[in-house]
């Protein structure tokens, strides 16, 4: 198993009455409450915790959200140069600069091959469906917004690997007549490429184009629905079954030298659920076209239904359920594994176990007010204690152990 | 002359592949209605009151309501091409044709392709054009903004008139949120306006009715001033404690104004 490290570098010093009163952390919040020379402070750890990971051997990944108190992180290229510029050693996954908000796919396969460039090849690219506030942020229509998704994808992964010049692309959603990248990418053939999704339907196009999937903080039942619709549709297409190589999982994680020092850093990691989520109506369950309208019931009442068994949880849905629990919940959830090297390594191998395996692990190892000396201090504890024996766990056919 | 239907008839009607759910009430001169952010509810009073003075004719827009929506049907250049393809279809020579918010940009984009088979038009609390600069939105963001300051905004009695999603059947919510995903698809971007429009709506050559509630918070009655002033010899008239959807708080004053511009 290989790991991987991200901070999503969160914006926590807003005042709580500023907070809230305000019917959303997202989108709406005036900058004025962004300090700029806070803002530089944490750019400046941020970047710090990645380089640490150059050290420890823990592969880096670089994040993208808008217009909230979540993340300062609005331009993932960024912050990806950088990276690609200053480790040398471990793999950099871009997951990633939100395309679907994007207008020209062409410009983000040249960002791209730029840091594959500079990263002399260290580059895995993973893809994100976004939603939700960034919509209004970004001003991209909420509809159609998975047939932009696999369109973008198919545009960046060509304007990638084709050498042979000019080539024209008049898509439904993407137009770019005169298509001719330069630099081309370091690596000699595509990038391995990743996608962030929770629902069974587009699990089902990540299996069948041989991405690498990652579920992001959905537990072990969410998981293993997406996990599973990933199979099956290999399966359908009559593809050889997926090795473990091709999941991912990521969770927010802190790692003590007591099993209660490390639970104490994971509560502070909850402020990323219990605070910068929140949302309001419009940016969430009311958003057009989110959810079918045979959905309308459950979120127009006052009063909503719970979901069905059998059905999965939308995004919004599941950004839901996910606020206000305590880090005892959510280490039960397998959303937080924190505790010592020991409860924590225990903690992971269970969670491997429930859904089938995977390859790999990303620690959200930095949210909220926990600091960068707790977080410099859980991740060498971590990389030291705890990756190597995750290391050890092998490559083998994805869903060992499930029904299927 | 159309037939009278003793209450508001539901009915198909197949423009190519699309087809049309279509509301059929009244007798008279035949008078297309298009409708705005919903699809007109059968039961709403305006429509037996209208039904006294015209013909009604009231489809649902291509992934509204009932009608369907074939997947490469989603831009208003499709809708407006939907309603020539129908009025070229229809036997009467002219229509009246009315538009109530989102529809009244329909039908403004209509009467500038096909005036020669319109007699009327009737544009009430109609998007569709950009008025003011670049950083003053003429049209309230109903995606963007919160539901309830939309709703405070969307009526001039929001208590008595905004629909209460509790006492809403699973039918009623499902059909509220098709046309919600539907509004979306065809009027995100430029938000609720065709740039070009304004500088065609001169060449309008039919009587022209601009009508407005006069408490409008989604476009306000001074953006409906501007729009008839753009159209030749337009009147412009406000309906009081009506707001975006003066048909359903204020049926009767509003059938009344409409029927006035009919007969006049």
């Amino acid at each position: 198993m290989d790991a991987w490290f991200q901070n999503e570098v969160t914006y926590p010093h807003v005042a709580p009455e500023v907070l809230n009163a305000a019917d959303s952390v997202r989108a709406t919040l005036p900058n004025k409450y962004c300090d700029p020379a806070i803002s530089a402070n944490l750019f400046a750890e941020a970047i710090d915790e990645y380089l640490l990971c150059d050290d420890l051997g823990i592969n880096v990944i670089c994040t993208e959200h808008h217009a909230g108190i979540n993340s300062l992180l609005a331009s993932n290229p960024m912050l990806l140069a950088i990276l690609a510029a200053q480790t040398k050693k471990v793999r950099i996954l871009s997951l990633g600069t939100l395309i679907t908000l994007r207008p020209d796919p062409v410009r983000i396969a040249e960002e791209y091959a730029t840091a594959d460039v500079i990263s002399r090849g260290r580059l895995e690219i993973g893809f994100v469906k976004s939603g939700l506030s960034e919509y209004a942020s970004n001003q991209a229509s909420p509809i159609d917004n998975g047939d932009r998704y696999w369109e973008a994808i198919d545009l960046i992964s060509k304007a990638l690997s084709h050498q042979e010049g000019v080539f024209s692309w008049e898509g439904k959603h993407f137009t770019h007549r005169h298509v001719n990248i330069w630099p081309r990418p370091y690596q000699p053939t595509l990038p391995r490429m990743w996608s962030a999704t929770g629902d069974p339907s587009t699990a089902g196009d990540v299996g069948r184009r041989d991405m690498v999937q990652v579920l992001v903080l959905r537990g072990p039942e969410g998981t293993k629905v997406a996990f599973a619709a990933n199979r099956r549709a290999r399966a359908a297409a009559g593809m050889p079954k997926a090795k473990t190589d091709r999941f991912a999982y990521a969770a927010l994680l802190a790692v003590g030298d007591t099993h209660e020092e490390g639970v104490k850093m994971g509560e502070k990691l909850m402020w990323f659920l219990n605070t910068s989520l929140r949302s309001a109506p419009q940016f969430g369950a009311m958003l057009p076209g989110l959810a079918p309208p045979h959905a309308a019931p459950g979120i127009y009442r006052t009063k909503p239904v719970a979901t069905k068994p059998g059905e999965t949880a939308s995004a919004a849905a599941n950004a839901a359920a996910l606020m206000n629990s305590t880090a005892e919940q959510a280490m039960a959830r397998g959303i937080l594994f924190a505790g010592s090297p020991e409860t924590v390594y225990k903690q992971i191998m269970d969670f491997h176990e429930s859904v089938g395996g995977f390859d790999h692990l990303s620690m959200i190892g930095r949210s909220g007010f926990m600091t960068h000396a707790e977080t410099t201090k859980s991740m060498t504890l971590f990389g030291k204690e705890v990756l190597p024996r995750l290391k050890e766990v092998k490559t083998v056919t994805a869903g060992f152990n499930q029904p299927d | 002359m159309t037939t009278a239907t003793a209450s508001p008839a539901p009915s198909s009607l197949a423009i190519g592949d699309i087809e049309l759910d279509v509301l059929r009430h009244g007798a008279g001169k035949p008078l297309l209605l298009l409708h705005g952010f919903q699809n007109v509810d059968p039961g709403a009073a305006f429509l037996n009151m209208l039904g006294d003075h015209a013909a009604i004719i009231a489809p649902s827009h291509p992934g509204f309501g009932k009608s369907s929506r074939p997947k490469d049907v989603d831009t208003v250049y499709d809708l407006v091409h939907c309603y020539l393809s129908m009025l070229d279809n229809m036997p009467e020579e002219k229509v009246t044709l009315m538009g109530f918010s989102f529809g009244g940009w329909l039908a403004a984009e209509i009467a500038v392709k096909a005036g020669r088979r319109i007699d009327r038009l009737i544009l009430v609390d109609a998007l569709g054009i950009k008025i003011s600069d670049r950083e003053t939105p003429d049209i309230f963001d109903v995606f963007n903004m919160h539901p309830d300051e939309v709703r405070q905004r969307s009526w001039h009695d929001p208590a008595t008139h905004a629909p209460d999603y509790d006492a809403l059947d699973d039918g009623q919510l499902a059909n509220i949120s098709r046309n919600w995903e539907a509004l979306c698809r065809y009027g995100w971007h430029p938000y609720m306006y065709n740039p070009q429009l304004k500088r065609w709506l001169g060449q309008i050559k039919v009587p022209t009715l601009v009508l407005w509630g006069a408490s409008d918070g989604i476009v306000k009655p001074a953006y409906g001033e501007a729009y008839a002033k753009l159209i030749p010899g337009a009147r412009f008239e406000t309906i009081p404690a009506a707001g975006h959807h003066p048909h359903i708080e204020q049926p009767r004053a509003f059938v009344d104004r409409v029927s006035a511009f009919l007969k006049a």
